[in-house]
């Protein structure tokens, strides 16, 4: 018999690495004779979308298209460090760095703009720099850009951002972990079949603080990514080790969802921004994976009376508490 | 990758005569599934392999007065797309849409699942609940004919000769009023080797009493075969909600018996009798 059950998944998340351990991430900033734009940084964008993120901030401080952006990253030899790309830190990390980087270089532009327009009130906007109360007094980018290089100005800025934070009292284990915690909720629907153990999810709706969406689409996307992976790790993913030898060797024994696996999900984007972030965001990496599972192990319980405590929740693990639940 | 002389025959004869004089270093690719993972891991070390796909009268799907015929090189995907067999012997269909994902079924084929022979292969149950023939051919016996039940001899392993090629596969038209069904439970619900599968033939007389039965579950043992004694546990009788309830206690013994107790037993004993008990009962409804 088939059946049905809702279940819940909450999560908090610190930001980073917390407990004092540092967590720091540097970018700079390059604006070139031609008006175009080199920046440099550590970070790692390994499908997550921060590359695009990146161009955004830097293009959103300096008034110019994100696709003028040329980025260098992950080379020891060529980029400032950033720290690894995990802890779901870029955004809220490295995103501070280019936003800073930016700013910097963009208070040398400002000078020189201002010299030239005799005005104070400008605005960097559409690849142009032009005075509010003035808009006929306007100069390119591409131009102001050259007039910095003439005037032999600093057309390079490096940003570090550090937010590490402090321990918390190794007696009590009070304090204050994180510099920022991220916060999500999801709701799972599920199919339980009771004579063969197979759990079937039908819909997942997830919600997620990020503070402030860069990109909607890419939080969406980190969303059902997430959704995907927690999937796996509820129901099938299983590392078998036998006397130290690892019995999984590859991806036809390591059971990940595939696209006909994964459900309808309903993302829903929060924003409640932080001080403390770029625009106010922070990271959504883990928290879109960490309440998936909890909510799907959830519903298995509404469904049929069953608490699983032991991962994955495969045929054979919930088929024996199914069966130890009947004989009780 | 290992080295190996890759030879393209051009004709039925011209592949027989191949393998008639390397056939024992020779392995046969059709769709390469089964093979290329083979070769990769080496498993396998052949000097040749035979490429049959490009050879025409190993393709398609015919209708004869009462039989069908299947070539060897039949992809899943053509076999699912076949009106002609989705009407005849829609279980088969089912299983054949049940391998891998849509590029395995379209590069698998039928004679490539049967010469593999794993005990997880998706289509052999079904195959061998319609009472599958094959017809084999060599240089130096011509054709024979054997029943599928009798050609696989253990894991892997099958009764073909080594200048034997697989030409085709027969399944004898179904008596009109014969229902049957297929299930297969995986991991997930693509690219899942079968944790386990059922093939059911089932026909009752106009007593409401069941003429014919055939009982086939997959991948739960070393090589899948009928379920002679729980078939003729019901056969002449009424398939009452009890009986079938005991047939399915039966049912589970004999693969026991063929098994022995491992650890996947305590889950696939009640697992086979769970999923028995609601195909038939489906079966049962039309």
């Amino acid at each position: 018999m088939k059946k049905r059950g809702i279940g819940i998944g909450c999560m908090y998340y610190g930001m980073g690495y917390g407990f004092s351990r540092p967590d720091v991430s540097a970018a700079e900033v390059e604006i070139c004779e031609d008006g175009s734009i080199i920046v440099r940084s550590g970070e790692v964008d390994y499908g997550q979308g921060s590359d695009t993120i990146f161009c955004q901030m830097v293009a959103e401080e300096l008034g110019i298209r994100y696709d003028t952006i040329q980025l260098i990253t992950a080379d020891t030899f060529a980029t400032p460090n950033a720290g690894p790309t995990s802890a779901s830190r870029l955004t809220y990390v490295t995103g501070n760095a280019m936003v800073k980087a930016s700013r910097a270089i963009k208070k040398t532009l400002q000078s020189v703009a201002e010299e030239i327009l005799g005005e104070r009130d400008l605005l960097f906007l559409d690849e142009e720099i032009f005075s509010e109360s003035h808009p006929e007094r306007r100069i390119s980018f591409r131009q102001l850009a050259k007039e910095g290089h003439l005037r032999g100005l600093p057309m390079v800025e490096t940003a570090w951002h550090d937010i590490t934070t402090k321990d918390v009292n190794p007696e009590t284990g009070q304090g204050d972990a994180y510099s920022t915690y991220a916060y999500a909720a999801q709701l799972a629907e599920v199919a339980v079949d009771t004579e063969t153990g197979e759990v079937e999810v039908l819909r997942i709706v997830a919600a997620a603080d990020v503070g402030k969406a860069i990109n909607p689409s890419n939080v969406e996307g980190q969303i059902e990514g997430g959704v995907a992976m927690g999937l796996g790790y509820a129901l099938t993913e299983e590392i078998k080790e036998e006397g130290g030898y690892l019995k999984t060797r590859n991806l036809g024994e390591y059971m990940i969802p595939t696209s006909m696996d994964v459900p309808p999900i309903d993302p829903h984007i929060v924003e409640v921004p932080v001080s403390s972030g770029p625009y106010g965001a922070k990271g959504v990496g883990e928290p879109a994976l960490i309440p998936t599972a909890p909510a799907i192990l959830n519903a298995i319980a509404n469904a049929i009376g069953v608490r699983v405590t032991e991962l994955p929740a495969n045929l054979e693990n919930l088929h024996r508490l199914i069966r130890e639940k009947e004989r009780d | 990758m290992q080295r190996f002389q890759f030879y393209n025959p051009r004709s039925v004869e011209d592949a027989l005569n191949f393998l008639a004089e390397k056939g024992e270093r020779s392995k046969i690719i059709a769709g390469g599934t089964d093979l290329i993972p083979g070769l990769r891991l080496e498993e396998i070390r052949p000097d040749f392999v035979l490429n049959i796909p490009e050879i025409n009268p190993f393709r398609g799907i015919k209708e004869m007065d009462h039989s069908f015929w299947i070539g060897p090189t039949t992809t899943f995907t053509e076999m699912v797309e076949s009106n002609l067999l989705s009407r005849s012997f829609p279980a088969l269909v089912q299983s054949a849409a049940s391998v891998g994902g849509p590029q395995i079924r379209n590069r698998g084929t039928i004679g490539g699942n049967i010469a593999n022979a794993s005990p997880a292969a998706d289509v052999l149950p079904a195959l061998l609940a319609h009472g599958g023939e094959l017809e084999l051919q060599s240089k130096r016996n011509g054709k024979r004919i054997i029943p599928l039940a009798e050609a696989i001899l253990s894991p892997y392993k099958t009764c073909f000769r080594s200048d034997e090629i697989l030409t085709g596969i027969i399944l004898k038209k179904l008596e009109l009023g014969t229902r049957s069904a297929f299930e297969k439970l995986g991991r997930r619900k693509a690219m899942a080797r079968a944790r386990m599968n059922l093939t059911l033939l089932l026909r009752l007389n106009h007593r409401e009493e069941v003429s014919e039965l055939r009982i086939v579950p997959g991948a739960v043992m070393p090589v899948a075969k009928r379920m002679d004694r729980t078939e003729r546990m019901l056969l002449g009788k009424k398939p009452e909600p009890l009986l079938i309830e005991a047939a399915s206690k039966t049912l589970a013994e004999e693969m026991v018996e063929v098994t022995g107790a491992r650890w996947s037993t305590e889950y696939k004993i009640p697992v086979l009798k769970n999923i028995f008990k609601r195909m038939m009962k489906q079966l049962l409804i039309v």
